[in-house]
């Protein structure tokens, strides 16, 4: 890729390689985004969110995307995702342009490659606790392999509950969780399939400081001990100040 | 799987999901119970339009005549070879029918029948539509001792010889009357004639007044109308003569009329007619007639009670005369005793308030259609019964090129093509009752269609959610489809399971309806059952339910496409 491409780092990270380091020798690249512009129409004004932003994430890293509110960030986050598409701009995930995908194969990258995890943590209150965790698998497989499959996914899931802490909740419906057990049961939905890359918008948003930091350690763990990529938006620099790398958005563009 | 797992868990967790389940049980519930009780009625309706139609009928129109019947019935049996099960000739005729009931005159018109005793029970279902049941076995036109329906109440011989006993003593107790009015009338030419010297002149008198139970009852004090010494009675010439008799037998072993010839000088003349030889109502009848049950009988509604009860100006067993003109070519009318012997009742008003039949040969005779070289008769029509495996229109069409209609004026009809006015209003009727109906599920199909709308508003971010997961658009169209089909099935399930319980326990159902309404739901004086007629038609039911899962399911496919269409970050931020 060229040069104009913006190798995004943490500080740290910057003042030992700054010069003489090459762009990408650390590791490889898992995301990158190449000239994104994204605006949204509001009675036929344009409102621009993001103003062409280049950006590359290292797998197995856990890069914080922060800014003010309407920087644009969970856009950014939404657009590397595929739940939304840019105006202009490509988005590559490992050597394969993502963003001009069919609608079919994108389903299925954020299926099995990306898990994702949202600040209001967005779990189906109709479905238990083991069942939400589930989701992803049943979506994957038709019923009659999920039916063959179950209690292999089974065992994986009530394993991904208890390593989020919350095996004595399993039957629960998500109404009867607080906000740090209904996250975790978010992060274990998204751990489900095994992904690659985890895209977590403001996890700890909602939460208390003891809730939020659990969250976060939990996704830090993930990244250190899994080799998960994991890239989370969060406008709280406390947070981001754990982050191997960290990508300042203001007004919709890198700073 | 998330389908299913998601439109269960929806349609479990959605009150509103069972108002529209309900509004489809309803639907469909309603849809069998009509078409079951309506394919009952027709069932039943096209049983009694076939019954006395038989299958194919070649008449002469009008009061026409067929002549040398048996000549067609052979080229009948020719053209149609092995199809025909039965033939059977009969006469139809209007004719007017009298009969007294609690000493007024009724009148009325009917069609009256001549048929055959043997081939007509084989051509048509008329034997079992009779009210006897030794009738029903074997058809003949002699009053029965027995075996009349009971509800008739008192009939048959036994009613024919209490009648015939009790007219006998009224006329006797007129006679005896007339007499003691005639004795006691000082004007009568009689008592005049017989002046003072008729007192104790006549030894039977005295017999005579102690025999009449009423007699003394009606004996009037003859001093208190100022006449000494007039007798209360006279002799009559029947005493006399039977007298006579008694104090000089006749020769011959006859009494009554017989003894006449004692003062008959060409007694010798006259043929000897006994007592036994005379029409002894007691013992005779005429000629037997059966009529329509509803001629006879009929319903009266308490208006307080709301309960029907059933008066029979005839019973088999009473006498009724008939007019009728003859046949050829200038009619003339012709009156005739009658005996009612039986009632035919099929349920079929029309027939039931119109028909008579009365012995083929016998009508023949009355009306003179009997051919005095060959002795054959003339009739109406030839009705002939097919197997049940013939094709009722290809024999219909065989038969009209054996006898074009440019030779031979005949009308041949099957008893569809006579009852086709009728039968193609029911037709109608059922058709567009069914389309009213399918738009009652068709309002639930709306309802659903709201219901779904709602749904999808309401799991938008929940669709987002999935979508964000990986669901694909068919995906989450596939869930609220499911949703459809399986609202439609369980509403059409249950539907199925409310209108067959329903159309079970319809008649006790009616009876409720009538005890909390106090109105007969059928009332029977306008329709002749007493238990509602169904059918419950398996194709119908499967076809029904097919319906409602449909209209269930297209009303969903416009909320499914909604959610299909939902941008994943637009939903997610939905709140």
């Amino acid at each position: 890729m060229s040069d104009s491409l913006r190798r995004v780092s943490s500080t740290k990270a910057n003042s030992e390689r700054s010069g003489r380091v090459p762009l990408r020798v650390a590791r490889p690249i898992a995301l990158r985004a190449l000239g994104l512009e994204k605006s949204y129409r509001k009675r036929n004004v344009e409102v621009p969110v993001l103003k062409g932003v280049d950006l590359e994430i290292a797998a197995g890293e856990f890069t914080a995307i922060v800014g003010q509110s309407g920087s644009g960030k969970s856009t950014l986050l939404h657009l590397l995702g595929t739940l939304d598409a840019p105006d202009r701009g490509e988005i590559w995930y490992e050597q394969q342009r993502i963003d001009e995908l069919p609608s079919r194969q994108r389903d299925q990258l954020r299926n099995r490659e990306f898990g994702l995890i949202f600040q209001f943590y967005h779990l189906l209150p109709e479905l238990t606790v083991l069942e939400n965790v589930l989701v992803s698998q049943m979506i994957q497989h038709g019923a009659w392999s999920y039916y063959r499959n179950r209690k292999a996914n089974t065992a994986r899931a009530t394993e991904l509950l208890e390593r989020v802490g919350l095996t004595h909740r399993l039957k629960h419906r998500p109404s009867q969780l607080s906000g740090g057990e209904m996250q975790r049961t978010a992060i274990a939905r998204a751990l489900m399939s095994q992904p690659k890359v985890l895209l977590a918008d403001e996890p700890t948003g909602n939460l208390d400081r003891e809730n939020g930091t659990r969250v976060l350690n939990c996704l830090l763990e993930l990244c250190r001990e899994e080799q998960l990529t994991v890239v989370m938006v969060t406008h709280d620099e406390q947070i981001a100040k754990a982050a191997d790398a960290v990508v300042r958005l203001v007004d919709g563009l890198i700073d | 799987m998330y389908k299913l797992l998601l439109s269960w868990r929806y349609l479990r967790t959605r009150f509103i999901a069972i108002a529209s389940i309900v509004s489809v049980t309803l639907g469909v519930a309603t849809l069998i119970v009509v078409n079951s009780v309506m394919s009952g009625f027709i069932s039943e309706m096209k049983n009694r339009l076939h019954g006395i139609l038989s299958d194919i009928e070649m008449a002469a129109p009008g009061l026409g005549e067929i002549e040398w019947p048996d000549a067609h019935l052979d080229q009948i049996h020719d053209t149609l070879g092995e199809d025909v099960l039965a033939t059977t000739k009969v006469v139809r005729v209007p004719a007017l029918l009298n009969f007294q009931f609690n000493g007024r005159q009724f009148t009325q018109q009917i069609m009256l029948w001549g048929i055959d005793e043997e081939s007509f029970g084989k051509v048509s279902d008329f034997l079992p539509f009779l009210t006897n049941r030794n009738k029903q076995t074997g058809l003949n036109f002699q009053l029965e001792e027995s075996g009349y329906d009971s509800k008739l109440g008192e009939c048959g011989w036994p009613y024919r010889r209490e009648k015939a006993e009790i007219l006998r003593q009224i006329e006797e107790l007129t006679r005896q009357r007339e007499q003691t009015r005639a004795a006691t009338d000082p004007f009568s030419p009689k008592n005049i004639a017989a002046g003072s010297n008729a007192s104790g002149a006549n030894p039977t008198a005295a017999t005579n007044n102690a025999q009449g139970p009423s007699a003394g009852a009606l004996n009037v004090n003859p001093n208190a109308i100022g006449f000494p010494d007039l007798p209360s009675e006279v002799p009559d010439v029947e005493a006399v003569t039977q007298k006579l008799a008694e104090t000089k037998p006749a020769p011959e072993s006859g009494t009554g009329p017989a003894a006449v010839s004692q003062h008959d000088p060409h007694a010798h003349l006259r043929p000897q007619i006994r007592a036994e030889d005379l029409f002894n109502p007691a013992r005779d009848q005429y000629t037997g007639i059966i009529l329509g049950l509803a001629i006879s009988n009929r319903k009266f509604v308490d208006e307080e009670t709301g309960k029907t009860s059933d008066v029979f100006l005839l019973r088999p067993g009473d006498d009724v005369q008939i007019a009728l003109p003859t046949g050829g070519a200038r009619p003339m009318p012709i009156a005739e005793n009658c005996t009612v012997i039986d009632f035919y009742s099929s349920n079929m008003h029309e027939y039931d308030s119109s028909f008579a039949f009365m012995p083929l040969k016998k009508l023949q005779q009355l009306r003179g259609m009997i051919d005095p070289l060959s002795g054959e008769g003339n009739v109406s029509a030839i009705q002939i019964r097919l197997k049940p495996e013939a094709n009722l229109v290809a024999a219909k069409q065989k038969l009209e090129q054996r006898f074009p209609s440019a030779l031979s004026p005949f009308m041949i009809q099957t008893w569809q093509d006579i009852q086709r006015p009728i039968l193609s209003a029911v037709d109608l009727e059922v058709t567009i009752l069914n389309i009213l109906l399918f738009l009652i599920i068709a309002v639930a199909g709306f309802g659903i269609l709201a219901t779904f709308y709602m749904i999808v508003v309401e799991k938008t971010k929940d669709i987002g959610i999935l979508k964000a997961l990986g669901a694909p658009s068919t995906g989450v169209m596939s869930i609220f489809l499911g949703y459809g089909v399986a609202l439609g099935a369980v509403g059409a399930g249950a539907g199925i399971l409310l209108g067959l319980a329903f159309v079970w326990k319809i008649n006790e159902i009616a009876d409720l309806i009538q005890w909390v309404t106090g109105r007969e739901v059928f009332d029977p004086t306008v329709y002749f059952f007493s238990e509602i007629p169904t059918i419950v038609d398996p194709f119908t039911i499967a076809w029904v339910a097919a319906g409602s899962i449909a209209i269930a399911v297209l009303a969903s496919v416009l909320p499914a496409l909604r959610a299909a269409r939902m941008h994943p970050v637009e939903a997610l931020r939905y709140e």
